[in-house]
């Protein structure tokens, strides 16, 4: 239900990571989310997707890892210069 | 291709906020409680009951959640204590920075507790800490005994279950001692209370457990 605000918060952490690496584009953001965190992964891929669609992350994909109780977590970001 | 570790909380700009809060609260020793529970379970009439109980000049004051509307407000502004109405506008839950607004031109020095009331719903409230000591999951008896099988997150992260309504159990299938099961599954030793707002009873071994939890901040 709130998927639309943890897509904001990832956002809002990849630009600030992605500035420190300039003229490099994020090719995947990797999150990893446990089964109690209260997450749909598609729901959450849907409101990413949608969120980043003509801005610098469009091509970027979410890559979710399952994990253990209700770990949300950004874990890393893979660029290509 | 250069991959670029990062390793920290999504929601980490909420915890550093609601971290901020938290040493606030404690540096005054005021208890801090978030209610959570299902639309309609009966977290403002247990507020309303809870201040009822309180004597004139109790330095409490409460935050309400809701999507919209002051209605919750309006309800508990009446026993004479602080109240704030946060309305989210759409979002589901409240959050570290909503309550830190919400704080704002109150004097924390005034207070030893602090009720703060979230908006209905039992699973996004679960991930954000709003710098609280305790939340508090509040379930009725015209719900199911499984919700805390079908939500166990808040149950996981509940210090207590107040279960609400028993004055209705002659009335729904509805069996405690089922629900006291599914809850201890997802988690063990959680502490539960069964209070009736309507009828009052139980409210005296909540006003207890609220007593002593003030004692210990």
């Amino acid at each position: 239900m709130h998927e639309m605000g943890i897509a904001s918060s990832v956002i809002e952490s990849v630009l600030a990571e992605a500035a420190r690496h300039p003229g490099a584009r994020v090719t995947k953001v990797g999150l990893r989310i446990g089964e109690l965190a209260g997450i749909d992964q598609a729901s959450l891929t849907f409101c990413f997707e949608a969120l980043v669609k003509e801005t610098e992350l469009e091509s970027a994909i979410l890559a979710i890892e399952d994990a253990g109780c209700d770990e949300l977590d950004l874990a890393y970001l893979e660029l290509e210069e | 291709m250069e991959r670029v570790p990062l390793e920290r909380k999504v929601l980490s700009e909420n915890d550093r906020i609601a971290g901020e809060l938290r040493e606030r609260f404690a540096q005054r020793g005021i208890l801090v409680l978030n209610f959570i529970s299902s639309p309609g379970s009966g977290k403002t009439a247990l507020l309303e009951r809870t201040l009822e109980g309180f004597p004139q000049g109790t330095r409490v004051a409460v935050l309400t959640g809701d999507i919209q509307t002051d209605n919750d407000a309006q309800r508990l502004s009446r026993y004479g204590f602080p109240v704030r109405q946060i309305t989210t506008a759409g979002a589901c839950h409240l959050d570290a920075r909503m309550i830190e607004r919400g704080l704002e031109g109150w004097d924390l020095d005034q207070l030893d507790l602090l009720l703060i009331e979230n908006v209905g719903n039992l699973v996004c409230p679960t991930s954000y800490d709003l710098g609280e000591r305790a939340k508090i999951v509040v379930l009725s008896v015209t719900e199911g005994e499984d919700k805390p099988l079908k939500y166990p997150g808040i149950f996981h992260k509940a210090e207590l279950m107040i279960l609400n309504k028993i004055d209705l159990l002659p009335y729904v299938p509805f069996k405690p001692e089922l629900a006291r099961e599914c809850a201890n599954r997802v988690h063990p030793g959680i502490q539960i209370l069964e209070v009736s707002c309507t009828t009052g009873a139980g409210l005296d071994a909540w006003q207890a457990w609220l007593e002593r939890r003030r004692r210990a901040a």
